[in-house]
């Protein structure tokens, strides 16, 4: 049986009848959604900041606009800001990132075409935390399409459009600098998979510190324009700064929110740097343990980012969900997945409905969608742990009778 | 001889100096009666109260209720403010069970005024009419927990008109079904008040069975008392209402606020016209008055002094108009440039940044934005 997933068909349809569920009024009823959306990304607080930058008011005065201020330059001039030319922005952003992905497998596999390039497309686009969020019109599925097209070009072997991407995603989300070290490396070598063979890292002629420096030329020459943009520097304590100092608690499917409501004052400055270093501490040794398969670094970066960033949304998972398509020779060697499938089911039908409980219904508390999202850590995190696992299982071999692979 | 003479003449002048000096009580006096004697009112009061009180409960004794409250509309729309009216009522007719006009009070068949409405203010309600609370409310001897609207603030210069109505009998009035006031309490209360200067006149009007008793025990000065029967006589309902099933009011009280329909806040009706518009025939009993007390004579008090609010006005000489003082209450409209609102800066919060010169130059900052992402895309996708 051979399913025809030609990409020239399935592409399209895909993206089509994405833009017919965004046409609908889906969006209006998704909007509000706070596992869809976090205070960063919220469609209605980015509606809020450019109001209140239309009529003069400086939309960081407050405390409800944290977008970043290129979304500030862009919907005040170039970009309308109606409701469905958003839906149909919103469609096109993860309509690139599907076509960034499969690019990536294309660029892994280093073939133009392939059997399974619509099936990557499908698995981007139909994943339903993906195009959840991106019908409740939050910005994460920018921060998906940059992260996809940086890992794209870097894939390609194209520095600057890569660093680029990386730089903008930067100032979408501070805490994307965890992909930047994979990111480099993968610039610095080649996307093709050797997780079957792991060897030392393998340069292919190019110098890590000058992509580092244009990568940081690229921020800096970004963060003028957000100076220029704003007006002032107010910008950075509020869209940066509120991932550093955590201000907005408003409940989302991250593990920050509800450990700092209970955070008293004299604390709250050691685990904010607890939990900002926690995000750091993982990327040496990933990137060390992955140095021969640098895109399996950034997949599994990914993954602990969408786990422990301070306001996540379920975008997040779903890009490193998502990705799981371009490694299919890992699929073999994942000892629980259907423990993870399952956890995620779980975890994704319970938060909605704990939510709802909890904050319209009134009969519940916090600590149910608590617990719900405790469930979907423990559905990312067991996602995390498998592919680690597989992708460095993957290196021994095949199972052979009467042999059995133990940890020391 | 002549040193007698001069001893005549310097005593003739001594006491013809002494004469014609007016006397410090004559000089407060003519002050206070300045006004009086040019506009027409004798009064002297600067302040006007009333002490309305409804001594009965129950569905059966709605006419009672109304008698109270017909008092209180008129006395309200003659001017003087809820700040300075004391209204005692079981209030237990408007929302009754048995009431078919619910949260309506009626003080004539047919239904034509709605007494109650939403605008009603009453200071003692329910089980809190009783004899101590009248008592203290005169006599102003209160806890101190007690809250100014509940209280009588009465002065020196305060005219009080004191309205209760009732079920009554010879010198008594019955309060609640359980206890009775009778007229020597009064009387004392208003004796107390006399010796703490709390008012300046009192005009006393009853409305029960046998109510000119009540009155009869007074011994303080400035009061005029009406009551609307005589001993051994009982005092009437006026008319039943249909739907309501009960009178709705009684007739000597009927009669006195078909009087004061016809006064408003300027009108110069005299006490004596009102006494003069009792008729014993309509009203089935004989009102009296007791005026010995009173040291004005009736055609020279104005309704006014007593059941409206009306200030005295004094216009002084050689100051312009905007200045004059146009009585307690107002304050000077004309002559003062129309309060404009201030205008809020909108852009204020751009105006404090530094380099922002204002809403202009925004949209060129956002296009300058627009157009450095651009360029770097563009230089990238260039060079690459």
């Amino acid at each position: 049986m051979k399913l025809s997933l030609d990409l020239s068909v399935v592409f399209p349809a895909l993206v089509a009848s994405r833009l017919l569920l965004a046409l609908t009024n889906l969006p209006d009823a998704l909007k509000h959604d706070h596992q869809l959306s976090s205070p960063l990304t919220s469609y209605l607080n980015l509606q809020e900041g450019i109001y209140l930058f239309k009529n003069g008011i400086d939309p960081y005065s407050g405390g409800i606009f944290r977008h970043s201020p290129l979304f500030l330059a862009l919907f005040t001039t170039i970009l309308p800001t109606s409701r469905t030319v958003a839906s149909v922005i919103w469609t096109l952003c993860d309509a690139v990132g599907a076509w960034a992905l499969v690019q990536i497998w294309r660029a892994r596999q280093r073939v133009s075409q392939t059997s399974r390039d619509g099936l990557i497309a499908g698995a981007y686009l139909l994943n339903p935390y993906i195009f959840l969020s991106t019908l409740s019109l939050s910005t994460s599925p920018f921060e998906n399409m940059l992260t996809l097209i940086a890992v794209m070009f870097a894939a390609q072997g194209n520095a600057s459009p890569s660093l680029l991407a990386a730089a903008l995603l930067l100032h979408l989300s501070l805490s994307s600098v965890v992909l930047l070290a994979p990111l480099i490396l993968l610039l610095a070598s080649s996307p093709v998979s050797q997780l079957a063979s792991p060897r030392a890292f393998a340069k292919n002629g190019k110098n890590v510190a000058p992509l580092v420096a244009e990568f940081a030329a690229y921020a800096a020459i970004l963060s003028l324009a957000s100076t220029l943009v704003s007006g002032g520097w107010a910008w950075v304590p509020q869209t940066w700064g509120a991932s550093l100092t955590l201000p907005d608690l408003t409940p989302n499917c991250g593990l920050w929110w509800y450990f700092f409501t209970e955070m008293f004052d004299h604390f709250r400055p050691f685990f904010l740097m607890v939990f900002s270093i926690h995000l750091l501490i993982y990327i040496a040794p990933v990137c060390i343990k992955f140095q021969y398969d640098p895109l399996y670094a950034t997949f599994i970066l990914l993954g602990i980012l969408a786990t422990f960033k301070p306001y996540p949304t379920m975008a997040d998972p779903g890009l490193f969900l998502s990705m799981l398509a371009v490694f299919p020779e890992i699929y073999p060697y994942l000892r629980y997945p259907i423990v993870t499938t399952l956890l995620h089911l779980h975890a994704a039908l319970l938060m909605p409905l704990f939510h709802h409980l909890w904050l319209n219904q009134g009969t519940a508390n916090a600590n149910f969608f608590y617990a719900s999202t405790l469930v979907f850590a423990c559905a990312n995190g067991a996602a995390l742990t498998d592919c680690v696992w597989a992708g460095l299982r993957i290196a021994i071999g095949e199972p052979q009778d009467g042999y059995v692979v133990v940890q020391e | 001889m002549f040193s007698r003479l001069l001893l005549l003449f310097l005593f003739s002048w001594t006491w013809g100096t002494l004469a014609a000096t007016p006397s410090h009580e004559q000089i407060v006096g003519d002050f206070f009666n300045k006004n009086g004697a040019s506009g027409g009112s004798t009064s002297n009061h600067t302040n006007n109260w009333a002490v309305l009180v409804c001594s009965s409960r129950y569905w059966f004794n709605y006419r009672h209720m109304a008698n109270a409250l017909g008092m209180y509309r008129t006395v309200k729309r003659l001017g003087i403010p809820d700040s300075n009216i004391i209204l005692m009522l079981a209030d237990d007719a408007a929302c009754n069970a048995r009431n078919r006009f619910p949260g309506s009070v009626y003080a004539n068949p047919g239904r034509g005024l709605d007494l109650y409405g939403d605008n009603i203010e009453v200071d003692y309600r329910g089980y809190e009419v009783t004899v101590e609370n009248f008592i203290r409310v005169l006599t102003g001897r209160m806890e101190p927990s007690v809250p100014r609207s509940k209280r009588l603030l009465s002065d020196a210069s305060s005219n009080i008109f004191v309205y209760m109505t009732g079920h009554g009998g010879n010198e008594f009035l019955k309060f609640q079904d359980n206890e009775e006031i009778s007229a020597f309490d009064i009387a004392d209360a208003f004796e107390q008040m006399w010796q703490k200067k709390r008012y300046n006149e009192i005009f006393f009007m009853i409305d029960t069975c046998q109510a000119n008793t009540m009155y009869s025990k007074f011994y303080s000065p400035n009061i005029l008392a009406t009551g609307s029967s005589k001993l051994d006589q009982n005092s009437y309902s006026y008319e039943n209402d249909n739907d309501l099933g009960i009178s709705v009011i009684d007739r000597f009280t009927h009669y006195v606020l078909e009087f004061m329909e016809r006064i408003n806040k300027t009108s110069h009706e005299s006490m004596a016209d009102l006494f003069a518009y009792y008729d014993p025939v309509k009203i089935h009993s004989d009102p009296g008055v007791r005026s010995d007390l009173f040291r004005r004579p009736l055609s020279e008090v104005r309704i006014t002094d007593f059941l409206g609010g009306v200030a005295q006005v004094e216009v002084g000489e050689g100051v312009p108009v905007d200045t004059a003082a146009v009585g307690e209450d107002q304050w000077p409209l004309q002559g003062e440039s129309p309060a404009v609102p201030p205008v809020l800066p909108v852009a204020e919060n751009t105006q404090e940044r530094v380099g922002d010169l204002g809403g202009g130059w925004r949209g060129m900052r956002a296009w300058g934005g627009v157009l450095l992402i651009g360029g770097l895309v563009g230089w990238v996708g260039f060079r690459s």
